[in-house]
Order: structure tokens, then sequence, then C-alpha cells
């Protein structure tokens, strides 16, 4: 056991100079002044109203999305995981699939759906349905983290489920639990590590987007991520950009905690 | 009924999935350039993908990328999941949360922690920097696929392999990975896939001249996706699909009579031939062929060239040809959006380019931060085709005519659609009617829209008055609800497209918008506007100074100036130029060539200082959280 511990070492190397280095010199540059003196004034800037106001909503359509894409993915990987190995597989690899198109392609094109006179509206036209005006609203917002990290979703609860004992439902069933006690008592629990996988899969990339609010927002929605952006790239301002990415990194670990003792339940079952 | 609630369920999901793919081929066969307009079918765009020689680069960087950055991540993850399975679940949980980091992190904080280590350290911005980073937000996918894998795992068969003898390494290999693998395969295709999928990082991590698909797009956002971009896209998209069915041809020998069978088995055999050995074969060929290409271009690099640094879609890609051609000298050539994206890049100097266009006030920011070198006007004989006007107008933020050559020029003004908007458009005002509530599109930058409530209100568009700023800040806000979106490229396929009735554009692209859609019209409001110059400037690190004067001297020739015009349809100082457009109307045009009274109350943008910088932004973004 002891030599496949070492299999970690170029790994640890690797987080260490290229993950844990780049983070402290992003401290470096939040907690130090223009000229380099210490202060905590980056920090700060997060409780003004606006940037106050752009993290709640960040935290909002995230976890709206975050939600959307568990309802959506658990059926769906269940249906898949019922599929024969080979079948299914094929089905897995559907999903990936339209990442082969550009993530910045893909969202443009829905532009393209959602306008006034988009695709969608001219087919609810057609059968004089009443148009929808999602575009540039949060919900379009919303569309697009759902329609972006779906996938992440659903692989992990289908790999996790595929890997359920299917003797163990049946026992379940001899036993007389019925569908709905079978699912609560048996499937659900043995799939909470693929669960939570993919809710942190969704809800982070969610939580720090700047190009789907701007693509579908209208630039309209000013989202945390968008704040951090425009702090980087047009005000330049790398000392209050990596200030507020560290406030967001410490909302960041707080979840990540709490996923963490959510998941060493998980683990008990899963073994 | 079940099976039919999961089929229709099945396939609204893959509607919403491919929906988007869908329009994008669609797109594709488009014999437009705008995406909003459908201009009848043709296969062009497929043909003239592959004399694009930036796209099919790109296109081969991101490959390359994708698959070696996999790869390695394959390696390094799944012997890290291996690794991490054998610790105690205290030490586990501390590691996992290490590599959640990149994962968890905001890209766009793991782009710019990434571009501040590169550059401490000293390496050059190039491919091997976005490889470096690449791999490392590639690992966490492994892991993460392979660690479900690896606790489901039954510990007894491994230990009864170990009790029958095997030795560790055997029973890992027998019993262990064919259970992982599955994690492993598709921790693989998760890390490809991110990686060809990826912006955000690549684009801090970048160094000139080489370009991934993602940050190719990206530059191409500003004035239209090429369709060419479409077509690519399409491509990439079916064959993988093809791979894909290829692949995955199910032999149902059960059901099947023994003849058909034996001929699906073929198949499948062809298949798995294809798949085990065809396309790690294929791999193989890509790594050393783009080893050997990258070698050489390498070796290239260090020789005579030019490293160009240029809006998106500023320059006709035949005028950089013809220039390499006539004097030999290789073009580097590479991107930008935003005047406040190229500043940055130039100031830290971690990449030493030679000509760079910024615009107005972005040159006398440069000069006034001593980043440029003085231009040697004796290289530059061409200069004299330039008219006089626009050196004048030079002098506003260059004021010796030192450091400065006008490229291109304009407007900003007032695009409206005539078809919707039956009043005369002359002010700014008509942006805050609340008749054209949702159909109004904004500036997406900061000076840019200040500028429109600056000069509505009267004021000056270099205005530093506190009051003033507030007042324009009020009025913005004021704006917002009737304001459809905030945009800065999409004006043009927005308002081609009938989206809206009114836009702020650049004069450059009204022209273009005029062309496509004969209802729009552009006014210069009365109350002013916003007169702007971008200029070929070199910077004061630049290495290769004297090929940067041949290639600004070479792009102030009258025909090549002419050229530039017909690509971008944005104005040109360059008057001897000018006189050979062919079509009279054009030439003529009011808004690419407007008469010198309806530019009475236009300003020039002027830089303001760092601090009042930052109070732009700060009631910027005050403007847009509201």
């Amino acid at each position: 056991m002891k030599s496949r511990k070492l299999l970690t070492g170029p790994y640890l190397f690797w987080s260490v100079s290229f993950v844990i280095i780049p983070l402290f010199m992003i401290v470096y540059y939040g907690l130090t002044d223009k000229e380099g003196g210490f202060t905590l004034l980056n920090l700060a800037r997060i409780t003004t109203p606006e940037n106050l106001k752009a993290l709640g909503l960040s935290l909002l359509l995230s976890l709206g999305s975050t939600l959307i894409c568990l309802l959506l993915a658990y059926p769906l990987a269940m249906i898949l995981a019922e599929k024969k190995v080979r079948q299914s597989s094929f089905i897995v690899l559907i999903f990936i699939l339209p990442m082969w198109m550009n993530f910045l392609l893909r969202t443009l094109a829905w532009q393209n759906l959602l306008e006034k006179n988009g695709v969608l509206n001219n087919i609810l036209h057609f059968f004089h349905l009443p148009s929808l005006t999602i575009i540039n609203t949060p919900y379009a917002i919303i569309l697009g983290m759902v329609y972006n990290f779906l996938p992440f979703m659903v692989l992990p609860i289908y790999n996790v489920l595929v890997k359920i004992d299917r003797d163990v439902i049946f026992a379940a069933r001899d036993l007389g639990a019925n569908t709905i006690q079978t699912f609560t008592k048996i499937i659900f629990p043995l799939s909470l590590p693929g669960i939570i996988s993919g809710i942190t899969m969704v809800f982070v990339p969610s939580l720090t987007t700047f190009v789907i609010s701007d693509l579908l927002g209208g630039s309209k929605i000013l989202l945390i991520g968008n704040v951090i952006e425009q702090e980087f790239k047009q005000g330049s301002n790398w000392n209050t950009g990596s200030g507020l990415s560290l406030v967001l990194m410490i909302f960041i670990i707080a979840s990540m905690a709490l996923i963490a003792k959510y998941d060493k339940d998980g683990e008990g079952n899963a073994f | 009924m079940k099976n039919i609630a999961k089929k229709i369920y099945l396939t609204l999901i893959f509607l919403l999935l491919y929906a988007p793919i869908a329009t994008l081929i669609v797109l594709s066969f488009n014999n437009t350039k705008t995406r909003s307009k459908w201009g009848g079918f043709t296969g062009k765009w497929y043909l003239s993908l592959f004399h694009n020689q930036d796209i099919m680069n790109a296109l081969y960087t991101t490959l390359i990328i994708a698959l070696l950055s996999a790869l390695i991540a394959t390696v390094l993850g799944t012997a890290a999941a291996i690794g991490m399975q054998a610790m105690k679940s205290k030490i586990r949980t501390f590691l996992l949360g290490i590599t959640n980091i990149p994962m968890l992190n905001a890209d766009i904080v793991t782009g710019i922690s990434l571009m501040l280590l590169f550059i401490a350290w000293r390496f050059t911005l190039g491919f091997s920097t976005i490889l470096l980073a690449h791999i490392t937000f590639n690992i966490p996918y492994v892991i993460l696929s392979v660690l479900p894998k690896l606790k489901q795992t039954n510990k007894n068969i491994y230990e009864a392999a170990l009790d029958l003898g095997a030795s560790p390494v055997y029973a890992f290999y027998k019993v262990v990975f064919p259970d992982i693998l599955p994690g492993v395969f598709s921790g693989f295709l998760l890390a490809f896939t991110m990686s060809l999928d990826d912006f955000v990082i690549t684009h801090f991590t970048k160094g000139p001249g080489i370009d991934t698909l993602s940050t190719k797009i990206y530059s191409e956002v500003r004035k239209g996706i090429k369709p060419e971009m479409y077509a690519l896209s399409t491509i990439l998209f079916l064959t993988v699909l093809l791979l894909l069915i290829l692949v995955n041809f199910t032999p149902d020998t059960q059901k099947e009579d023994k003849k058909k069978s034996r001929k699906i088995t073929h198949i499948h055999k062809i298949s798995s031939l294809i798949f085990k050995k065809a396309v790690p074969a294929l791999m193989v060929i890509v790594i050393t062929a783009g080893g050997i290409f990258y070698h050489s271009r390498n070796q290239m690099s260090t020789q005579n060239q030019v490293i160009v640094y240029n809006w998106g879609e500023y320059l006709d890609p035949d005028a950089v040809s013809m220039f390499e051609k006539e004097t030999g000298i290789d073009v580097v050539y590479e991107e930008y959006e935003t005047n406040e994206i190229m500043y940055p890049k130039v100031q830290s100097g971690a990449i030493a380019y030679d000509v760079v266009c910024p615009s107005d006030y972005m040159v006398q920011r440069m000069i006034e931060n001593d980043l440029l070198a003085e231009i040697n006007y004796n290289n530059i004989p061409n200069l004299e085709y330039i008219g006089d006007i626009y050196m004048e107008q030079s002098k506003q933020f260059d004021p010796e005519n030192k450091y400065s050559i006008p490229y291109l020029w304009g407007t900003v003004g007032i695009l409206y659609n005539k078809s919707m908007v039956d009043e005369p458009v002359d002010s700014w005002g008509i942006l805050w009617d609340e008749k054209y509530e949702d159909n109004i599109l904004m500036q997406d930058s900061v000076r840019d829209a200040f500028g429109v409530a600056l000069k509505y209100l009267g004021y000056s568009l270099n205005s530093t008055d506190l009051d003033e700023l507030e007042a324009a800040k009020k009025l913005l806000i004021a704006q917002k609800p009737l304001v459809q979106a905030y945009v800065i490229d999409q004006v043009r396929d927005k308002m081609i497209g009938n989206e809206a009735a009114l836009g702020v554009i650049y004069s450059g692209e009204a022209l273009y918008c005029q062309m496509e859609n004969p209802d729009l019209e552009y006014v210069i409001p009365k109350e002013g506007s916003n007169l702007w110059i971008d200029s070929w400037v070199i910077p004061e690190n630049a290495r290769h100074k004297e090929n940067a004067e041949k290639f600004i001297n070479f792009l102030c020739r009258p025909d090549i100036a002419k050229m530039n015009f017909d690509y971008i349809t944005y104005s040109i100082p360059n008057t001897a130029g000018r006189e050979l457009i062919e079509d009279e109307s054009v030439r003529n045009s009011t808004i690419a060539f407007p008469d010198p009274s309806q530019l009475t109350n236009c300003e020039t943008f002027q830089f303001l200082g760092d601090e009042n910088d930052t109070l732009y932004n700060q009631l910027w973004r005050e403007v847009k959280s509201q």
C-alpha cells in the first residue's frame, strides 16, 4: 500500500507548482496595493452595494441552475443506467459530443434561438402561441448555465448508478420494498457521491461564469464573475480583482467544506 | 407507457442539447456573413476554410494541446487517484481539496494566477505555457472520474488475488484496473473536451502568434464570427459523431441469425481495429508531426519577423501575405478586443510586440507611461499619402506627431431602422424615449457609454467633473430599463436582423450594416460625438523596430489602404487610398467620410489619468449593477 501512495508524488509536485504557488500570487496581489504595501481594502470592496448585489445574484442563479440540472439529470442518469452497457456508453458520449462545438459558438447560437425574431419565436408564432422573450434576462442566463453544465451533472451520477449492484435492488424488492422505497432507501443513498460530485461541477462554474451572462444577458446583468473580469480587463486593476477573487475563493472553500462533510457520510455507504 | 415517457424525456433533453448545434450547422451553409440573415444555401465556406491559414493553424494547435494535455493529465491523474485511494481518509480529503481548487476556482482566476506565475518565472508565453495550464486544469477531471470508480472496487477481490499469490502490481492490473478503466477513459475524454472547449485560461496564458480555436473565435466576436468557423465546427462535430457511431456499433449477436451476425462481427472487428490500432497510431502521428511543426516554427521565430498586435478583424489577411511575400519578413499576428485588454499586456512586457494599434486616448496613455518608441519617419516615406488633417487631429494625443501614425478613424453615432423609427433622428435624446423600450442597443464599454450621456448633457466626453459624471451616471441608470442589451460587436448582427430599432455604433460598422439591410440609417447626433483615430505605434521594447517601420510603411501605401478599406469598411486617413475606391457612392459616403461640418461638436477621447479611469469604471459598475 505504501508504494501506491508514492504514485501521488508527481501530481503533488505539479499541484504545488501550478496550483498552490499561483494562488499565493493571487493572495499577494489581493492583499497589497499598487505600490506593494499591505492593505485589506481590496477585500473590503466586496461590501459595496453593487458588488454585493452581483454576488447575491450569482448565488441565486447558480443555485437555481444547479437545482434544475439535478432535477433533469437524475432521471436521465437512471434511464441511461438501465440500458445495456455498450449502448449506454454511446449515449453518454452523446452528452460530451456537443462540447466538440466550441463553447462560445454554442452559447452564441442560443442568441439565434431565443431572440425576438429568433428560431424559437418563429416556431411559436407558427403555432399561434405567444412569443417568448427571455433573451437578455436572468432566465436566459440560467438556461445557458443548465445547457452548458448539464453533462457535468449527468456523468458523475450515471457513473455511480451503473456501479450499483443489481442484487441489492432485487434484495430490497424481495424484502417487500416498493419502487419508491427502493429508490429512497437504496438507490438514492448509494448515488450520493455522484450527486455531490455533480453539484460541485455545476455550482462553481455557474457561480463564477462571466461569458454566459455576457452573451445571453445582454451585458445588462452583472454577476460576480463579470465584476472580477472587468477589474482585470477593463480596469486593469489586478489588485482589486485579486481581492475579489479571494473573497470568492473563501466562499468556494466554505461550500467545499460543506460538501466534504456530506461526502463523508456518503462514503460510508459507497463501500 | 413508462417506456414512452422515458423516450419522450430523452428526446426533449437531446433537443435541448442539440438545438444550438443544429443552428450552427445551418449557419455554416448560410450565404451571408452575418448570422441574423439567411442569404441562401452555399457550400463555399467549406472550401474557403481550407485556404484560411489562421483557422487551420488554430485548429491544429487546439488539437495538439487537447491531446497532449489530456494524455499527460490522464497519466498523472490516474496515478494520483490510485495513490490517494490508498491514503488515510483525512489526508485524502485534504488532497481532494487541493484537487478541487483548479476546478472550483473561477477560470479567470486560474488563468491570471498562472499568467502571473509564468511571468514571474520568466517563461515565454506561448505553446508550452498553454499546455502547462491545460494539464493543470485537466488533472482534476481525471481524478474525479477515477476516484468514484476506485471507491466502488471491491477490496476483497484484490486481497483474494494477493492471497492467491499475485504480486500487488499484477493483482492491481488484473483486478482493479479493469474496474476503473471506464473512469480513466471518461476522465481522458472529459479532459480532452475540456481542453478543447477552454477559452478563459488559454486567453491569459497564450503568447503572440498562437491561437486556439476558442481564442480565435473570441477575437472574431467583435466583428462577427467568420462563417468558416461554423463550417469547421460542423466538420469537427460530424467527424467525431461518425467516429463514435463506428466505434460503438453494437452487434447484438444473440438475436441475429448466423449469417448476419458474422457480417456484423466483421464490422465490429473493423471498428475495434480502428479504435485499438488506428486511433492511437493517428495520435502518435499527429503528435510527432506537431512536434516537428512547432520545432521548425520556433526556429523560424528567431529570424526575420515582426510581431503585430492589432484589433480583431482589423486588417485584410491578404495584405499580410502580400507583405510577407514582398519583404520576406515573417508576420506574427495577434489580436485583442479592447484597448484595456491590450494595455496591460504591452505594459507587462511579457511579450515584446513590434507594432500595436491603440486608439487615441490609449496612445496618449502609453506615451505618458514611456511605453512607446519614437518612429523614424524617414523609414516611412508613404506617410505623404496620409491626409494632413489627420496628422493635425493626432496632435491631440501625440502632440509632436512623434509616436503614432493614423491607421483608421471614424465616429460614433446612432444606427436606426427606418421601418421602426418614423421620426427624424438627430439627437442622442431618442435613446431615452420610452417608445423604444427594449429596442435600444448601447455600447458595452465605459468610455463609449459615458461619452453618449455626457454629450447628450452638453458636457465634454473627457469630463472629469464629479457632478457632470454623476449626472451622466444617473442618466445612464434611467436609460437602463429601456435598453435591450449592452453590446460591442453584436450591434451589427442585431441591427441587420431587425432585433432592435436603435443602436449606438461605430461608423465603420454602420457602412457594412447598410449594405446588408437598406432600412438602416446612420446619424451623428447634433450634440456631437466621439471622433476617434486608431494609430500604429511601436512599443519601447520592440525587438524588430525596422521591420515594424517597414510594416507601417507598407500599410500606408494607397493600394493597400484601399484594399483594407474594402475588407473592413472603416474610414481610412489615406487620401490617396480613398481616391482609389471604385464605388462613387462609397467614396463619397458621409458615413465613411463625413463632411467637416458634421464633426463640429465632436471630440477625441483623451487619457484622463489612472485615478479618473478608476472613477469611470466605478461609476460604470454602478450603472451596470442597477
